[in-house]
């Protein structure tokens, strides 16, 4: 995020805290696609990935006045949106899994396949456990490192890079076996 | 950074939300809030008189419908019990009698060999 808008949304903490919505309105529009992209890449549905982000700009509402800075609001809405996607997943048992069959083919085995790379890939990653899910959109979407996922997501720093580490064997597996003997 | 953590980063950068999400936002934030139940109030309204009936009812069906059920499969199981001592009594009968004619056979035959 750009300095100018962070100054914004800083001073949009101070009075959307006491109610004002059209602060608020400033801040959702800030991390709007950051929470719609978690959700996205964890859910893979757009329609479900929107409530999703809907529910976490809601409950920060709700939680404004508890915030006491810029950067405490970006760990609390990553915090609350990794949390509900995971309950979301929990409640949808039936959930449908992606299959390896049901990606379609990349035509050629060069890099210059990115669509159709990234579109395998994130079916991929949403046929992960969801903790490692979680942990390799955090990893890949935010950038953030391993301590930062620990404490987003309560679990040790071993078992952040654990996850990681296995995921990534998997998706190379997987990958590998789905498009061919593209050079990972 | 390995090809595949980069083709990662790619598959996983951030999507633009729908372009009218925060609308859609601030509109849910505006509906007004749907009242909590109370369900101790909800169980008294069940119990009033036009609803107690229905109560008495869904409570009686519930009741009656399952122990029929259950009546009628024990009913069913004593018949199939009966109908198999019936079967083995006549099993048995017919092997008797069936030894029966094979002595009375091999009387006769053991009679003709001394003739």
């Amino acid at each position: 995020m750009q300095q100018g808008t962070i100054d914004h949304v800083q001073e949009g903490l101070g009075t959307a805290a006491e109610g004002g919505i059209p602060d608020f309105a400033e801040i959702v529009r800030a991390h709007q696609g950051m929470i719609f992209s978690l959700a996205y890449h964890f859910l893979r549905d757009r329609g479900l990935a929107e409530e999703m982000a809907q529910e976490v700009f809601l409950e920060l509402h709700r939680h404004l006045g508890s915030l006491e800075s810029s950067a405490h609001l970006v760990f609390w809405l990553r915090k609350v949106a990794s949390r509900k996607c995971i309950d979301q997943n929990r409640r949808r048992s039936f959930w449908p899994k992606f299959r390896l069959d049901e990606i379609p083919e990349p035509e050629a085995k060069t890099r210059e396949t990115d669509t159709l790379l990234s579109g395998a890939l994130g079916k991929l990653v949403a046929s992960l456990p969801e903790k490692p899910r979680m942990v390799v959109v955090l990893r890949y979407q935010e950038d953030l490192d391993p301590a930062e996922i620990s404490e987003l997501l309560d679990m040790p720093v071993a078992t952040v890079k654990s996850h990681l580490r296995r995921s990534l064997d998997i998706l190379r597996d997987k990958l590998a076996r789905t498009v061919g003997e593209i050079a990972l | 950074m390995s090809y595949l953590e980069e083709d990662l980063k790619a598959a996983l950068r951030r999507v633009e939300a729908p372009p009218d999400f925060t609308a859609r936002v601030l509109e849910r934030l505006a509906a007004p809030e749907a009242p909590k139940r109370n369900w101790w109030a909800e169980l008294a309204l069940l119990l009033r008189p036009p609803r107690l009936q229905w109560v008495a009812l869904s409570v009686i069906a519930g009741t009656v419908i399952p122990i029929a059920g259950i009546h009628e499969r024990e009913q069913r199981r004593m018949e199939g019990e009966m109908a198999k001592q019936q079967l083995v009594y006549a099993v048995r009968l017919a092997g008797s009698k069936l030894h029966h004619v094979q002595k009375k056979v091999f009387e006769i035959s053991q009679t003709d060999r001394h003739l």
